[in-house]
């Protein structure tokens, strides 16, 4: 009687599929932020102590201790702790920051130049050879790294490059290698190593943006009359420099949290700050892997809390970099706009 | 008659089927009589469990014994949560730790040793003497040169550099750290005092130190860095003897230097034999005696004495007693310079062993 004011059931049927659909993929998106969530609530949770014990001092001092462990734990301001103990971490998160912004220093103008070379100046057929080449490098396993690092880098630091850099900037007491023990284990290996680590991250996503930018861009700059090089310095790098800042953050996530091979290569400092180039230094993660051992000794469980709370702030510095770019990004789009 | 025969052959061969299925379950049985254990921790004692287990294995059909190098501290961890049934660690287990796991048992089942090692241009065939409080003036940067007043009253007659001494230790949590600190600690009240001794101490600020990570890395920092000295595990004398490096004599309680040898570390051991108590915890550390050598150790396993249940209790007593026995022979030993247990100490142990049950 009525049969075309029915309802298409199929209609019905999808709208139901479809909502269906997108409760599962909200699901699954949402997996990703919840699981950072919980991994962040752990750390608080577990290191809650450590925050309380440590106060403003563990991110203020430099001197670390994880006491004396084979006698009684004393009650130190309010809290059962091996006599001695003491966490300051400042010379750990100066060793993260300065070894990872000088790696960013060293692979920021080679991983732009290889995307640029690979993007533009490589012939068609030769392309997919070497830029599977740049994503293999991305692909070492970060020990082998620190082995070439211990083996090569280290000697090649300690009798060519240190001696070179005094040669020149010698009258700088941060460039003169001879203020340090000249090992070649230090600040400078740290970041050379890391910058090898981060280099191929940011040129493989720097050189994809560049092969999508579109077409008629590039024509039109060139029917303006730009060379080639204007071309790709006044046309395609604005275009993908969101990207670009994109891939930086990447890279530095990366350089941040890099445990093994700064372990191998950074030379181990604990209770100094770096004065110069070759210093040794710590950075945090490299510093939670080699105290963890000794921390599970620790009959009042502090040390392994301290050592949570060293990742939960790497975890708070990595966040805050990660927002900075995004300010940026921001900030350089508005620039333009206006 | 047709049919009878037929109800017999099939129950013949359902009787054929529940013989076989119960073969099948006997056999299910013996595998499952199969114990499988898991020992980690001291990457020192690593080797040597590596070199024991085919040999155990061949002798204790059944028992399946995985290892792993996870150091010391993960070691006694995993042996008190029940992760693993045998832990293996350089150091002893603390007082306040054995009073929050009274059912842990530190149980010796070899001897090591270790040596200072140094690179000196001119001088690693000269074995330099060193003490207590001389290296540790080395490393809290008291004693900077090693043509210092206080090296060259221990070695008159040695033209030594004036050259920055590079004093290596260890990054990582470590039983050499832990025996290194303690001579540093029982030979000077200084040392005492300030950083005291555990597998990671909070090292001074030694303006030109450096910290390696491993035995390798320790062996590597003091090759590539001339003027260098380093503490060292005796189961690297290989990887030292191939890299040409010195090795130091050090300075014992009675007053005499020694090298570490084969009778100077069976000197000190059997200083303090007699004192060994039950729970056999006690440092082996700067023992009295003309003869011995300041730092030896005894390597540990931890064991829970309450196991899982009856099969695996006996398959960690088999392998302690056949370690602490057979697997004490000169043969096996002998490949990471390790020394046996003295005689009352395999006596102390096998009474800890026996207490092992499920």
């Amino acid at each position: 009687m009525s049969l075309p004011d029915d309802p298409p059931a199929s209609a019905v049927q999808i709208k139901r599929k479809r909502s269906r659909f997108e409760l599962g993929l909200t699901g699954i998106a949402l997996l990703i932020p919840i699981a950072l969530f919980v991994i962040v609530l752990f750390l608080g949770q577990y290191a809650w102590q450590a925050i309380g014990f440590n106060g403003i001092r563990f991110i203020g001092t430099i001197d670390w201790s994880l006491g004396n462990l084979y006698m009684n734990p004393v009650v130190t301001r309010g809290y059962s702790v091996p006599l001695g103990a003491n966490y300051g971490i400042l010379a750990f998160i100066v060793g993260t920051l300065f070894s990872s912004f000088l790696a960013l220093l060293f692979a920021l103008p080679v991983a732009v130049g290889t995307a640029i070379f690979l993007a533009e100046a490589v012939p068609e057929r030769l392309r997919p050879a070497l830029s599977l080449l740049v994503e293999l490098v991305a692909v070492v396993p970060s020990v082998v790294f620190g082995l070439w690092g211990i083996y090569v880098l280290a000697p090649l630091i300690s009798h060519y490059i240190g001696p070179g850099i005094t040669a020149v900037l010698g009258f700088i007491p941060f460039f003169n290698i001879h203020n340090s023990t000249g090992s070649g284990f230090g600040l400078l290996a740290a970041a050379i190593v890391l910058a090898l680590m981060i280099t191929p991250i940011i040129a493989t996503t720097l050189y994809d943006a560049l092969r999508q930018v579109p077409r008629e861009l590039r024509e039109s700059a060139v029917a303006l009359g730009a060379t080639r090089f204007e071309v790709v310095i006044k046309t395609m790098l604005p275009t993908v420099r969101v990207t670009l800042v994109g891939g930086v953050v990447l890279g530095l996530g990366r350089a941040l949290g890099e445990t093994m091979a700064v372990l191998m290569v950074s030379g181990g400092a604990l209770n100094y700050l770096p004065k110069t180039l070759f210093t040794p230094i710590s950075t945090m993660a490299a510093f939670i892997l080699s105290q963890l051992d000794s921390a599970l000794g620790d009959p009042t469980n502090m040390a392994v809390k301290s050592l949570a709370e060293i990742a939960l702030v790497l975890f708070l510095i990595t966040l805050a970099v990660n927002a900075l770019a995004r300010v940026i990004v921001r900030g350089a789009t508005f620039v333009r706009n206006v | 008659m047709r049919s009878d025969s037929k109800l017999r052959r099939s129950t013949l061969l359902r009787a054929a089927a529940a013989a076989a299925l119960v073969a099948g379950l006997g056999m299910g049985v013996a595998q499952a009589a199969g114990v499988s254990l898991v020992e980690t921790g001291s990457s020192l004692l690593y080797p040597l469990f590596n070199i024991w287990v085919p040999h155990f294995e061949k002798a204790h059909p059944g028992v399946k014994v995985t290892t792993q190098s996870t150091g010391s501290g993960a070691g006694i961890a995993q042996a008190i949560s029940g992760v693993v049934q045998v832990g293996a660690s350089d150091a002893y287990m603390s007082d306040q730790q054995i009073k929050q796991n009274p059912d842990i048992l530190n149980i010796p089942l070899a001897i090591s040793a270790q040596a200072i090692n140094y690179n000196l241009p001119g001088l690693n065939n000269k074995h330099i003497k060193f003490s207590g409080p001389v290296l540790a003036g080395i490393y809290t940067g008291k004693i900077t040169k090693w043509n210092d007043p206080a090296i060259e009253k221990l070695n008159p007659g040695l033209k030594l550099p004036d050259h920055q001494i590079i004093p290596v230790h260890r990054t990582d949590g470590s039983g050499d750290t832990f025996i290194f600190s303690q001579y540093l600690d029982f030979s000077t009240p200084s040392w005492a005092s300030t950083v005291g001794y555990g597998t990671t101490v909070s090292w001074p600020a030694v303006q030109g130190g450096l910290g390696a990570n491993g035995n390798p890395g320790m062996v590597e920092a003091l090759k590539q860095n001339p003027y260098a000295i380093a503490y060292i595990g005796v189961s690297f004398y290989k990887e030292v003897a191939e890299a040409h490096l010195g090795k130091a004599m050090l300075l014992n309680k009675a007053g005499k230097f020694v090298l570490p040898t084969a009778k100077t570390i069976s000197a000190a051991a059997d200083q303090l034999v007699g004192k060994t108590p039950a729970d056999e915890r006690i440092s082996l550390v700067f023992a009295p005696g003309a003869m011995s050598y300041p730092i030896i150790n005894y390597e540990y396993a931890i064991v829970n004495s309450k196991q899982k249940d009856a099969a695996t209790a006996k398959a960690v007593k088999d392998l302690l007693t056949w370690a602490s026995n057979e697997g004490n022979n000169e043969s096996y030993l002998k490949q990471v310079e390790f020394k046996a247990l003295p005689p009352a100490v395999k006596k102390l142990s096998a009474a800890q062993i026996a207490k092992i049950g499920s």
